[in-house]
């Protein structure tokens, strides 16, 4: 079966941008946005100094996650194997952006949807090699099918030397280069200023305004801030703190965090004998998600965590019932729902095909399976609450309400659950941020979840009277769930990060542009001031709390999205 | 003129953005009709060219199958001439995209980035779309809208109350010629010495250097077959002839080639080669002569071809005869010894002795390692030695001319001269077919061009023309300027600004040009001219071995030509009322001299229609029938007319292979009427020398006054320049010799004319791709420099000149050579209105004030920004910086020999920048401007004190369009 790739040939490269180029003339590609481009890496020091250039662009992946999280089959994987998609259904929610571990996706600016390279796919069915090969004065770029034997590509690629970017992301590349170079294949080996050689740098991702966890020991610096003076001898002396000595004599290094190597994740670059490992141009990749994402993450959690407590009492009996508790905690509920509705159509860029969502769903992808979780949740949710309302105003009979109450809890509990933990299935296909996908998320989801939600229901007993056990249980659940997720929020630091990538972002949100949301928002306002609101000055400051509690789990959020997004995959 | 009507549809370049019809008619597969084995096609085959239909690549996976004619021309954005396949719309005519030309035996249907940017200089919203003339003072910004009826008889009018008067009152002063011979043709016909060019800021150096060693001013590499390759130059990314060259560089190093490159800086070349010589600047010579000496004394050197081709008979006997104390050290080895090779190779061990290694690797502060893996390479070349130089070392330093004489030199004692794998010669693989009638010589000399200082200057003294109006050394009446913007382009820019504010100097100032450039803004009439798809040209390259021609097209009118559309004008079919320049030389010229009184009317009369004027159509049609040899029997076998296979296919191969002509028999002339002299060149019946004898063998030889390669040049010895390190390959101390640069002072040497391989000069300034790729033009610093200042990248450093300072960022890289300072040549473009002048994505808005003293300071306002236009994405430009024009502080330094600009600079000191000093400042002390040109005047030997036989210059010299001998003549 047809099954086509790239095969380019570094050694042959000359870093001309002709593909570039090309590539925009075919394609019509906008300003400000890039299906391929050359990066080029200077490395060395003088006299012995080179520049490695690397043709970047999407890898039509044999197991592409940009495919797996397309909600709507707008990015698809054809037969022949190219990775390709389609404008006109795209409803722009950047997921694809956010799972491709290359940063080869885009939103383009003139339709607004994802766009990126298509393999020249238009050109392949008249029989016509990409516009880039055809362009390359080098013959560096080559494209065929890897399942033909004959191929120029086949026969190529069964001799040489190759290798692919981050093969461990499990997404099997097939862009294959010759000569390709570690420095400008991994995106975090190499230093980036603030500005390139011959332009600009205006997009955030990839400035060095964070430090790159490199320790800096002794005068050695890290690969984010390479200051003056270039050549202090001291930065190639032996690390400050080396105390213990070997049996012969030989200072023993002290063991290093994981993933922070005293030098940078490749061992060069400023440090081993001076060199330089500096990006010298690349293409320049926008943040797509911004407060949207984080702000749903919050009012989702309140939605589905009221109504997993409701649930959990009307279903196991834990609390007595009264319907206008219900009534009160459900409306607020159903209202935080609606904020998120808002908020994700909001967030779409071609916000008048959200409803290409439910009409042709994917049904691999997260995002898909999140929103039919949530219009189901609401559907059931807000039937039951429909219910309770009829029962309430006399229409409909007590015992009849009573008696489907166990039902409606089973069934609203697990899509209420859902609408809780599901967001942290769909973080786990970002496979571009390595840190979302932890683990721990779908727990620390629901955590959140029951700190906000106890929270704000709490809140309520401000204009309803609860039942007494429903009351006690909140007042035990919110301070032990904003314990509980302090723990989990601050595990990872305690564990171990499955690649660099993820320690990077982590970094970068604890320690990077982020560390403020993260340390006194996210910590500070979003879990130790409730907890000593709480306990230091009990009902009188309960508001407050949950007030701070709310945002601060905000703020988190904040630097929880958007720090990953800031680590280039390129 | 009335313009004639026509039905050609209206172009939406620069004015909107253009529609493409979809096409009732599907895409035929190419896989299954031309590779049945299921390989791909690169391009459609020419025979579906005039009707192509493919998928819309923007509306896919939605299948709009588009209809295009496919038309071939050729790109214009440099010299190397490379095809292009334009993509026409069949309804409207609109230029889709343009891709490579497929047969194009240079480019090969391969392009650089700038071939598809061609496009955006078509649509291009910027761009000029018709003649404007001044209002308001010169420079004001203030313009009016005219006809090219105006526009021409205007012109025409001052052009013949000037010729009535002078013969060098008319110059037509060109950038990028773009062209083989079409308008020296007509300048020649105006019988004025009026061609003046930008040689003398790019390449003369180079071809001066080369012309003294062969009577031809170019090399011609054969890069695909060659074992070793030498290059003073970037040809990976830049240069002449980027694309086509660095193709057959790749081939060839895939193919095992070693490739050494000189540079003080890490190109992309330097950084894709083996072996990269960071020279310090000025020492490249020594380092190529320690290789010849290597050669010389290990016995590795091609005895044999230095034997028969070089005049090493003539250096023995000019030793013989000297009384020179510089030939002490050689002279007991010939005055007793009869004139034998032996002596000569004995002589050659002797001169070249002091070259070592360790003195090369002293000098160049290049590790001697590397000095010794080079010349290892070299001494293997088995004549297969392909070697470059082009601007670079030859164009930088003073003496720079005999940078080329010493590379070739290694062409020479390698015998890699014309061989396959070897170095070959311009003319030998570039054809210019002879047009229909060629005007005489003109009995005239423009001395602002040729002036007595240098009488050996090669091509016009052009960067100088301002300094010698200041003198008042002459002036101009109409002056053109084609693809040229010398007040940005030229060093000490606002000397051109005095000279262009100046009527009494500069009378009246027309500039040929698509766009706005900062020296058209002070013309007195601005001409809208064609880009490279809206004009006609013929263009030949010496880019291999073997020789083609190419035929540029405008596009449009192609495509509507073979719908059947009547067109009589290209710009019938150019957007707005772009002209194409070959018609308005032809109408200009048509009117300069309406009676034919002035005998210039006949060159632009109809071959084949007896005292009509011209059309373009006849111009090439005669050409293609007439002059390029199999081009009428290539075209016959596809029954078709020679102009209409040129339409077609856009190229013609009229050589596959060429090596070693030289060496070809003479069999042209009479056996009987030939002879040889005592200098063993040929002579025919006449007495005109024909070729050269060897070992008792009649050869073509070379194009030199010896017909032989002229190791000793007779030329520079008898023509002032006597000296040893003049006569032969040689040092010569550059300007920024060592001993010239103090580091420990601060200061630097400043190389500011590297070039990038996405950029154009000043036409890239509208290829938006293009400037998203690079728009800005830091310093590159070394660490150990930027240390010592105090800077990081990103910093803004203001860097002193000799005659003025600018501000700029610097880039900190280690692929740079301590104690050099680099910055790319292209950038730092400026408007002086928001909303007029060069393009807004590519310019700074600059404040212009002049002091009234000399003192002349530009300040930048703000960057490029992002607006609204017919294109929308104008307004998506994302970058501000587009860096610094830093040849404004470049002090003229005129080498005394060749005439070239010297480019390399001396910083008088580089630091940090204070915090009032803004990015891209620029000042120039124009009164410094002149000193420093007097003292380098001071260098030149003028005519009037060399001349061995009262000429201002020797005949045999190129020079773009000759005069009579008559006009060669010394006034006494």
């Amino acid at each position: 079966m047809t099954n086509y790739g790239f095969l380019i040939d570094q050694s042959k490269c000359i870093g001309c941008h002709a593909c570039s180029t090309a590539c925009k003339s075919e394609n019509q590609v906008p300003l400000g946005v890039y299906r391929t481009w050359v990066k080029y890496v200077e490395t060395g020091a003088y006299p012995d100094v080179r520049r490695r250039f690397q043709v970047t662009r999407c890898n039509h992946c044999a197991n592409p996650p940009c495919v797996r999280i397309c909600p709507v089959t707008a990015m698809y994987q054809r037969d022949d194997g190219i990775v390709e998609f389609d404008p006109s259904v795209c409803i722009g929610c950047k997921s694809c952006m956010q799972a491709c571990p290359y940063d080869s996706i885009y939103l383009d600016p003139e339709s607004n949807t994802a766009a990126k390279c298509h393999f020249c796919a238009h050109r392949l069915d008249v029989g016509l090699e990409p516009a880039c090969v055809v362009v390359c004065p080098e013959h560096a770029i080559l494209a065929g099918d890897l399942d033909d034997p004959a191929s120029e590509l086949s026969r190529k690629l069964a001799t040489a030397q190759v290798t692919v970017r981050k093969p461990e992301q499990g997404t099997a590349p097939k862009l294959f280069y010759i000569n390709g170079n570690d420095w400008s294949l991994h995106p975090s080996a190499a230093q980036t200023h603030d500005s390139f050689l011959w332009a600009d740098k205006v997009t955030e991702q990839n400035v060095a305004a964070y430090a790159l966890p490199v320790l800096d020991d002794g005068g050695r610096v890290g690969l984010g801030a390479l200051p003056s003076p270039y050549r202090d001898p001291a930065a190639v002396s032996r690390p400050a703190g080396t105390t213990k000595v070997s049996k012969s004599g030989t200072p023993i290094r002290t063991p290093k965090e994981q993933g922070r190597p005293m030098n940078g994740p490749i061992q060069i670059g400023g440090r081993v004998a001076e060199h330089m490992v500096q990006t010298a141009y690349n293409a320049q990749h926008k943040i797509q998600w911004h407060w949207e994402l984080p702000s749903y993450l919050v009012t989702k959690s309140i939605a589905g965590g009221i109504y997993m407590l409701l649930s959990l009492g009307a279903g196991l009996g834990m609390f007595a019932f009264d319907s206008l508790t219900f009534l009160a905690a459900g409306f607020t509920a159903m209202v935080f729902m609606l904020i998120t509705t808002i908020l994700l159509i909001k967030d779409l860029s071609q916000p008048k095909r959200f409803l290409n969502i439910l009409l042709r769903p994917q049904w691999k992808s997260w995002v898909a399976r999140g929103a039919y979780i949530m219009v189901t949740f609401t559907a059931v949710a807000g039937l039951w609450w429909l219910l309770e309302g009829a029962a309430y105003l006399g229409w409909l009979p007590a015992e009849f309400i009573i008696s489907i109450r166990p039902f409606a809890a089973w069934i609203v509990f697990p899509f209420a659950l859902g609408v809780v933990i599901y967001t942290a299935f769909l973080l786990g296909q970002a496979e571009g941020r390595d840190m979302w996908q932890s683990n721990l998320l779908p727990f620390q989801l629901f955590a959140q979840s029951m700190m906000v939600a106890s929270g704000v229901f709490l809140a309520l007993s401000a204009f309803v009277t609860f039942p007494a056990d429903l009351h006690t249980l909140l007042i035990g659940l919110f301070p032990a769930s904003i314990a509980i997720n302090l723990l989990l929020t601050l595990a990872p630091k305690f564990t171990s990060f499955a690649s660099d990538v993820a320690m990077l972002a982590h970094r970068e949100m604890t320690h990077g542009r982020f560390r403020n949301h993260y340390w006194w928002g996210g910590i500070t306002l979003g879990h130790v001031i409730p907890l000593v609101l709480f306990f230091a000055f009990s009902a009188f400051a309960l508001p407050a709390a949950v007030a701070c509690a709310v945002v601060g789990l905000f703020f988190y959020e904040y630097a929880f999205v958007m720090a990953p997004q800031h680590i280039p995959n390129s | 003129m009335t313009q004639p009507k026509t039905n050609a549809p209206k172009t939406s370049a620069g004015t909107a953005v253009p529609q493409f019809t979809a096409s009732d008619r599907k895409p035929i597969k190419l896989t299954e009709v031309v590779h049945p084995d299921g390989r791909i096609s690169q391009y459609p085959p020419p025979d579906v060219w005039d009707d192509w239909v493919e998928w819309d690549g923007k509306e896919w996976p939605k299948r709009v199958a588009r209809r295009y004619t496919l038309v071939p021309t050729v790109c214009f954005n440099c010299e190397a001439a490379c095809g292009l396949l334009a993509y026409v719309d069949k309804d409207t005519y609109e230029i889709r995209k343009l891709e490579g030309n497929p047969v194009h035996p240079g480019s090969r249907g391969r392009n650089c980035a700038k071939g598809p940017a061609t496009h955006n200089q078509v649509y291009d919203p910027e761009r000029i779309l018709y003649p404007l003339k001044r209002v308001g003072k010169r420079g004001e910004g203030k313009w009016e809208r005219i006809t090219w009826e105006q526009a021409l008889s205007e012109i025409a009018e001052k052009m013949r109350a000037s010729r009535e008067k002078r013969r060098d009152g008319i110059v037509y002063h060109v950038g990028r010629p773009g062209e083989d011979g079409y308008t020296n043709r007509v300048v020649q016909a105006w019988g004025v010495d009026g061609h003046n060019s930008h040689t003398n800021i790019c390449s003369s150096s180079a071809r001066a250097g080369y012309n003294f060693w062969l009577g031809q001013d170019r090399p011609s590499p054969d890069f695909a077959n060659a074992r070793t390759i030498l290059l003073i130059s970037s040809h990976l990314e830049t240069g002449h002839y980027f694309n086509p060259h660095a193709q057959r560089i790749i081939e060839a190093k895939t193919d095992g080639a070693k490739l050494i490159t000189f540079d003080p800086r890490l190109s992309n070349t330097a950084s894709m080669s083996d072996v990269w010589l960071p020279t310090w600047p000025g020492s490249e010579n020594t380092i190529l002569l320690a290789i010849a000496n290597h050669l010389i004394q290990t016995n590795k050197y091609d005895k044999e071809f230095v034997r028969k081709w070089t005049n090493w008979k003539e250096f023995l006997q000019h030793v013989q005869q000297s009384t020179s104390a510089e030939w002490d050290s050689i002279r007991p080895l010939i005055s007793n010894s009869p004139i034998l090779f032996e002596t000569f190779d004995a002589v050659l061990k002797q001169l070249y002795s002091e070259y070592t290694f360790e003195r090369a690797a002293e000098e160049s502060q290049v590790p001697i390692e590397r000095i010794q893996e080079a010349a290892k390479y070299i001494a293997n070349c088995d004549g297969k030695l392909a070697a470059h130089v082009w601007r670079s070392a030859s164009v930088g330093n003073l003496g720079g001319w005999q940078v080329a004489r010493c590379i070739f030199f290694l062409n020479v004692l390698t015998g890699s001269v014309g061989t396959e794998g070897g170095t070959s010669l311009t003319n030998w693989n570039k054809f210019v077919p002879k047009p229909f009638k060629s005007p005489p010589a003109f009995n005239a000399w423009n001395e602002l061009h040729y002036p007595n200082e240098w009488p050996l200057a090669h091509y016009e003294m052009s960067f100088l023309l301002p300094h010698m109006l200041e003198e008042g050394r002459g002036d101009i009446d109409v002056y053109f300027t084609r693809v040229y913007n010398p007040m940005w382009t030229n060093p000490d820019g606002f000397m051109w600004l005095k000279a262009l504010k100046d009527e009494s100097k500069i009378k009246c100032y027309v500039a040929l040009t698509p766009t706005w450039n900062e020296t058209a803004w002070f013309a007195d009439y601005v001409l809208p001219t064609g880009h490279g798809p809206e004009r006609h040209d013929l263009m030949s390259q010496e880019t291999h071995s073997g020789q083609w021609i190419a035929f540029r097209q405008p596009v449009r009118r192609v495509a509507m030509e073979r719908a059947g559309i009547k067109v009589d004008f290209t710009y019938q079919a150019n957007p707005g009322e772009v002209w194409e320049e070959n018609e308005f030389w032809i109408q200009l010229s048509a009117r300069f001299d309406p009676d034919g009184s002035l005998g210039i009317r006949q060159y632009f009369e109809s071959p084949y229609r007896p005292k009509e004027i011209i059309t373009v159509d006849e111009y090439y049609q005669w050409i293609f029938e007439n002059s390029v040899p199999g081009l009428p029997e290539a075209a016959a076998k596809e029954g078709l007319a020679p102009l209409a296979y040129m339409r077609k296919y856009g190229v013609f191969e009229v050589k596959h292979e060429n090596y070693a002509p030289y060496d070809k028999p003479l069999h042209a002339t009479p056996e009987a009427g030939l002879a040889s002299d005592e200098q063993d060149r040929v002579r025919d019946s006449a007495g005109a020398v024909v070729g050269l004898k060897v070992d008792d063998q009649f050869k073509v030889g070379f194009d030199t006054p010896s017909r032989k390669l002229e190791f000793f040049s007779d030329t520079l010895s008898n023509w002032g320049w006597p000296e040893k390190e003049n006569v032969i390959p040689w040092v010569l101390k550059s300007h920024v010799d060592p001993d010239n640069i103090d580091l420990e002072k601060g200061e630097m040497i400043l190389l500011p004319n590297f070039r990038l391989p996405t950029l154009i000069h000043t036409r890239s300034a509208n290829a938006k791709w293009l400037y998203e790729i690079s728009h800005k033009n830091p310093i590159w610093m070394n660490p150990d420099d930027a240390k010592r200042i105090g800077v990081d990248t990103g910093d803004l450093a203001r860097v002193d000149t000799e005659i003025g300072y600018f501000i700029d960022s610097v880039w900190v890289t280690e692929g740079i050579k301590p104690g050099v300072i680099a910055i790319s040549h292209h950038l730092g473009r400026w408007r002086l209105q928001e909303d007029s002048g060069v393009n807004r994505g590519a310019s700074n808005l600059v404040d212009l004030s002049d002091d009234g003293k000399g003192g002349f300071l530009l300040r930048v306002v703000h960057g490029a920004k992002a607006w609204k236009s017919s294109d929308p994405d104008t307004s998506r430009i994302w970058w501000s910086e587009v860096g610094v024009t830093q040849n404004l502080t470049h002090a003229v330094h005129p080498d005394p020999v060749s005439g070239v600009h010297c480019w390399l600079q001396k910083a008088t000191s580089v630091r940090k920048a204070n915090a009032d000093e803004k990015a891209g400042d620029v000042f120039v002390d124009t009164n410094k401007s002149m000193e420093k040109y007097r003292e380098w005047l001071k260098l030149a030997r003028p005519a009037d004190q060399v001349s061995p036989d009262g000429n201002r210059r020797p005949f045999w010299l190129t020079r773009p369009l000759k005069p009579t001998k008559e006009a060669y003549k010394l006034k006494k």
